[in-house]
């Protein structure tokens, strides 16, 4: 693509997108760090992760910002108003993410209390969603719509997962009462993983939004894919 | 499905200035009671492009056109197309308002006039005053209708301009930059009163600003170094266009 004419204009792009690419990175770090506290029952890390998700809030401050200046100043069209309102939606999802990867840290903070607490598929679980993200923001650098798709494509192994856990989990419950509460922490960190997930699905549709102007939100995969082959028109 | 009908068919276009080829070879439909806009650098051919819709190149000498354009089917550049009729099917709004030095009341009832449309009383005041109406200017002007056109504001001569064509009541009004002259307020008013037009009126308008394009038409063409590049519907050309060399232009990519 040429270069803009207006060479600010392009320079606030650049640094629009690169400043949403570092929040993702931050947010891909908070995931990852917050369930190696957990793992490690590491009280140190995951005060740090919950203190951190400030640097993450304010990232998502400053990006609006810079998106408002972007639609108010430069009438930005065509990639450049995709870029743009891709970036509003995908800075709202990372942003959940960053609370639910503080919900973790938080968990972390007193997994101690539950030592006899099943975690190891909440470690699969986790390096799979962790890769979800990873690959929803490459996507996103990349303008790459095939990793997009794969990413909205993978996230049903992710949802059967855990369907697992949850199942797993109860029988631990129904087994010993006193389990419960070790349970009840178990499935709420699955539930903040599986949700990570879900926005690892929506960031990568709004990547398909940006580089082909489809909206894939809410159709299943084989019309997506369809969509962004050209094969199917979007009316 | 909406049904669409057109009201000018292109097909094949090609014109010449002298030597040079101005239009390579043109296709394209304007749909009826929409408002298209020809966008482009200067100089890609889209006021050339407008002007084959009334023949108003024909004025210009060694220009040369080939190719069909058909208004509601009948070819314009048939031998037996009388010009000054053509006219006042496709009427034209120029980028300068330009209000003959006559009074406003004069400048509306001149063409209904020599068409013959209505003779001069009481039925022709009540032309005048539709058509000022249209064209919502009659609130400005009702109460000095003798004076001169040409002491009115740039926008109110834009509209006065409008109202004039409108009087003979054509099918297609092309505009040429209409708002080139005019400050944000009145060109808010003449792109509102496009709006309010098109439910009568085939409306085409050359513009070499984006944003009016994206507010004001439904369709948008592009063209450039004499090719229509792309058309389709605004809303789609500018969140989603098809050619690379649009995508640049109206993202402010002028390579």
């Amino acid at each position: 693509m040429n270069q803009h004419t207006f060479k600010r204009f392009e320079d606030e792009l650049n640094l629009l997108k690169s400043k949403t690419v570092s929040m993702g990175g931050l947010v891909e770090k908070a995931v990852r760090r917050s369930m190696k506290a957990l793992m490690n029952y590491d009280q140190k890390r995951a005060t740090k992760v919950i203190e951190r998700d400030r640097a993450i809030n304010a990232l998502e401050v400053e990006i609006d910002e810079m998106t408002r200046s972007l639609l108010a100043l430069r009438q930005p069209a065509a990639s450049d108003l995709r870029l743009v309102i891709a970036t509003i939606k995908i800075v709202t999802d990372l942003e959940r993410c960053g609370d639910l990867a503080e919900g973790i840290a938080e968990y972390a903070l007193k997994v101690h209390e539950h030592p006899h607490a099943h975690m190891d598929s909440l470690e699969v679980l986790s390096d799979r969603v962790l890769q979800q993200v990873k690959s929803a923001l490459d996507a996103f650098t990349y303008d790459d719509v095939n990793a997009a798709l794969q990413t909205i494509e993978n996230d049903k192994r992710i949802n059967k997962q855990y369907k697992a856990i949850e199942r797993e989990n109860l029988t631990y419950m129904l087994e010993d009462p006193r389990y419960i509460s070790s349970g009840m922490m178990v499935a709420a960190i699955s539930k903040n993983l599986e949700r990570i997930g879900d926005h690892a699905v929506n960031i990568s549709e709004m990547v398909i939004y940006k580089v082909k102007g489809h909206d894939v939100r809410h159709v299943d995969h084989a019309t997506a894919e369809r969509l962004v082959s050209g094969e199917l028109d979007a009316e | 499905m909406k049904t669409k009908k057109n009201k000018l068919t292109v097909r094949n276009l090609k014109l010449w200035y002298g030597e040079s080829e101005a239009l390579h070879g043109i296709d394209l439909d304007i749909v009826s009671g929409k408002v298209t806009s020809l966008i482009g650098p200067s100089g890609c051919g889209k006021s050339t492009f407008l002007r084959c819709f009334n023949r108003m190149n024909d004025r210009i000498p060694n220009c040369r056109v080939e190719g069909e354009v058909l208004l509601e089917g009948h070819d314009i550049y048939a031998p037996d197309v009388d010009v000054v009729q053509l006219r006042s099917h496709v009427g034209m709004v120029f980028q300068k308002p330009n209000p003959f030095p006559k009074s406003i009341y004069e400048n509306i009832a001149y063409a209904p006039r020599i068409h013959g449309m209505v003779d001069d009383g009481d039925d022709m005041d009540e032309l005048v005053e539709t058509a000022l109406k249209r064209a919502s200017i009659w609130d400005e002007v009702k109460d000095k209708l003798q004076q001169p056109g040409t002491a009115l504001s740039g926008g109110q001569q834009q509209r006065l301009c409008i109202a004039r064509t409108i009087a003979v009541q054509p099918d297609v009004i092309l505009m040429d930059e209409p708002c080139s002259a005019l400050d944000p307020i009145a060109t808010a008013k003449i792109e509102e009163l496009m709006d309010e037009l098109k439910e009568d009126y085939t409306i085409v308008i050359v513009t070499h600003n984006m944003q009016q394009a994206a507010r004001a038409s439904d369709y948008t063409a592009y063209f450039y170094l004499g090719d229509l590049i792309e058309y389709g519907e605004t809303q789609k050309v500018f969140t989603t266009p098809r050619d690379q060399r649009t995508e640049d232009y109206i993202t402010g990519r002028f390579g």
